[in-house]
């Protein structure tokens, strides 16, 4: 379970400019075993939270705990898949997929070992010798996913990983990670721009705000599981057409606040 | 109007130049090599010999070009040898820690302009006419690139491909070994390249104005008497050298950077 507690953030501005305060006052329990995707706009502070949780950036204030342990830094129990994918491009595919046991000083037979399986759970059995250049976006981010799988997190941190790809690459790896995830049912945060997608795999979405950075409300999505057996059939349901377009009715409200809120802060800036 | 016309021309043009348009290195090497000989036995100055006794002059100082050219391989090859260790060292290590970087870099930059041949008189105060004079002046040519791109190399490491060892709990010694300086190796093989041809002109200024041995003492001893056929002999000479130093560079090069996609090469 992660546990976050009035957690803010502020990034230093640019020289003369105010701070900008990514994340303010959020509060959100991710269960164990659940999927659970954010969105939000950009500037609604999704990655900041996320990269928050894997300890890659400190928070100004608040809890974050991870299985009652407080984040300090980031962890062999989380693990994390890139929206540039960050494979090595000078090692192959068994190796990239290798690198995390690699770095928690597991011996090479038994690593390899383990990244095979992996290797062949993300369906690219017969590439572990290629080098990450040799192969196309969408097998670049299973291996990316075989990578962090590898190391056999408690939670699975995931950075709009399919953001960088092409639609229908995008479906197929949905699909893929979907029977992954019905198959291990790891704790997945996952965050995305696309209301669909959002819906399509998540228990629960989180939908965040911009200026500053906070939780605006959290969803529950009715769809049962399954969904990987029948994706085309769960994208066409009613139910996910009214989550969606329940989304799209905050997310339209959200961008004529933030409108009207820099009307009117030019308004008051170009009084006498 | 837009019509665009044919261009007979070129369609016409036999085959010939067309091949010689497909090779062009192999063209340009004629036209340098038949206009040297056309030029040289024109004009019929002993300042410009044509090629062919440039090259008479090679094979009849071969013995004493093949122990000048001994001595100075030798020369090229300790002097690139300490300079590479050093400046590679030493640009990984102010790579790493800022502060080195910043009490070091104006001091380096000032190497990498300065004239190196004007430590030539402290070198050979030390080491006088020993071989360390010409290993030590072979150093102060290559050595400062080397640090710069070296250092360069390092910063420029993406920060994606930190923040993914950082995620993955990399200890510093790893992310060095397995990030670091794969990530920078094809730029710290580049400096390495141009240090290549610095090492060969260090070469032959040490050799010319310290230490008088090897090639360089062949071309002062040739220009001492006004023979431009042995001067240009030896400098066909050094252009194989640091054509074969290029090439076994280049060489290294490309195995230890054969991951790198075609077109950035």
């Amino acid at each position: 379970m992660i546990e976050i507690k009035g957690v803010s953030k502020a990034f230093p501005g640019r020289k003369g400019s105010e701070p900008v305060q990514a994340l303010k006052d959020v509060d959100l329990i991710v269960r164990d075993n659940e999927f659970l995707t954010v969105l939000g706009p950009s500037g609604c502070g999704k990655t900041t939270l996320l990269r928050v949780i894997a300890g890659l950036v400190p928070h100004d204030t608040g809890t974050v705990l991870v299985d009652g342990k407080p984040v300090t830094g980031p962890g062999p129990e989380r693990a994390m898949v890139f929206q540039s994918f960050a494979l090595m491009p000078w090692d192959n595919v068994l190796t990239n997929v290798a690198f995390g046991l690699e770095m928690q000083g597991v011996d090479k037979k038994t690593r390899e070992l383990k990244a095979l399986e992996l290797i062949e759970m993300v369906g690219l059995g017969g590439f572990e010798k290629r080098l990450p250049g040799e192969l196309s976006g969408g097998m670049q981010q299973r291996v990316g996913l075989a990578r962090a799988l590898a190391v056999s997190p408690k939670v699975l941190l995931m950075d709009e990983p399919f953001g960088a790809l092409d639609e229908q690459t995008r479906r197929l790896l949905q699909e893929e990670l979907l029977r992954i995830w019905e198959a291990t049912r790891t704790t997945v945060v996952f965050i995305t721009h696309s209301m669909e997608e959002a819906v399509l795999l998540g228990d629960r979405v989180v939908l965040m705000r911009p200026r500053p950075g906070r939780i605006d409300q959290i969803l529950d999505i009715p769809m049962t599981r399954p969904r990987s057996t029948h994706l085309d059939s769960v994208e066409s349901s009613g139910e996910f057409t009214a989550m969606v377009g329940l989304l799209w009715n905050n997310l339209r409200a959200m961008h004529s606040d933030v409108r009207r809120a820099r009307q009117a802060g030019q308004a008051a800036a170009t009084k006498p | 109007m837009a019509t665009v016309a044919p261009t007979p021309a070129r369609v016409a043009s036999p085959g010939f130049i067309s091949r010689l348009e497909a090779w062009p290195t192999v063209t340009s090497f004629i036209v340098l090599v038949g206009g040297w000989e056309l030029i040289g036995r024109s004009l019929n100055q002993p300042f410009f010999p044509p090629l062919s006794s440039v090259l008479n002059e090679l094979a009849i100082n071969q013995a004493e070009i093949m122990a000048a050219l001994g001595t100075s391989l030798t020369n090229l090859v300790l002097g690139f040898i300490v300079s590479v260790v050093f400046g590679v060292g030493l640009g990984l290590l102010m790579g790493a820690f800022r502060k080195l970087d910043a009490a070091l870099d104006i001091y380096i930059n000032a190497l990498l302009t300065a004239p190196s041949l004007v430590f030539a008189p402290i070198f050979f105060a030390i080491w006088g006419l020993e071989r360390w004079s010409i290993v030590a002046v072979i150093f102060m040519y290559s050595t400062w690139i080397m640090v710069v791109n070296t250092v360069t190399a390092v910063r420029t490491v993406s920060p994606e491909m930190l923040e993914m060892g950082r995620a993955f709990n990399a200890p510093r010694i790893k992310t060095w070994t397995r990030i670091v300086l794969p990530a920078a190796t094809p730029l710290i093989m580049a400096g390495i390249r141009l240090a290549t041809g610095r090492a060969v002109k260090g070469m032959l200024n040490g050799e010319m104005f310290i230490a008088i041995v090897g090639l360089g003492k062949l071309v002062k001893d040739g220009s001492g008497r006004f023979d431009a056929s042995l001067v240009l002999a030896i400098l066909v000479v050094i252009i194989v050298v640091a054509f074969i130093a290029l090439w076994v560079v280049g060489w290294v090069d490309a195995r230890l950077t054969r991951w790198l996609p075609k077109t950035s090469r």
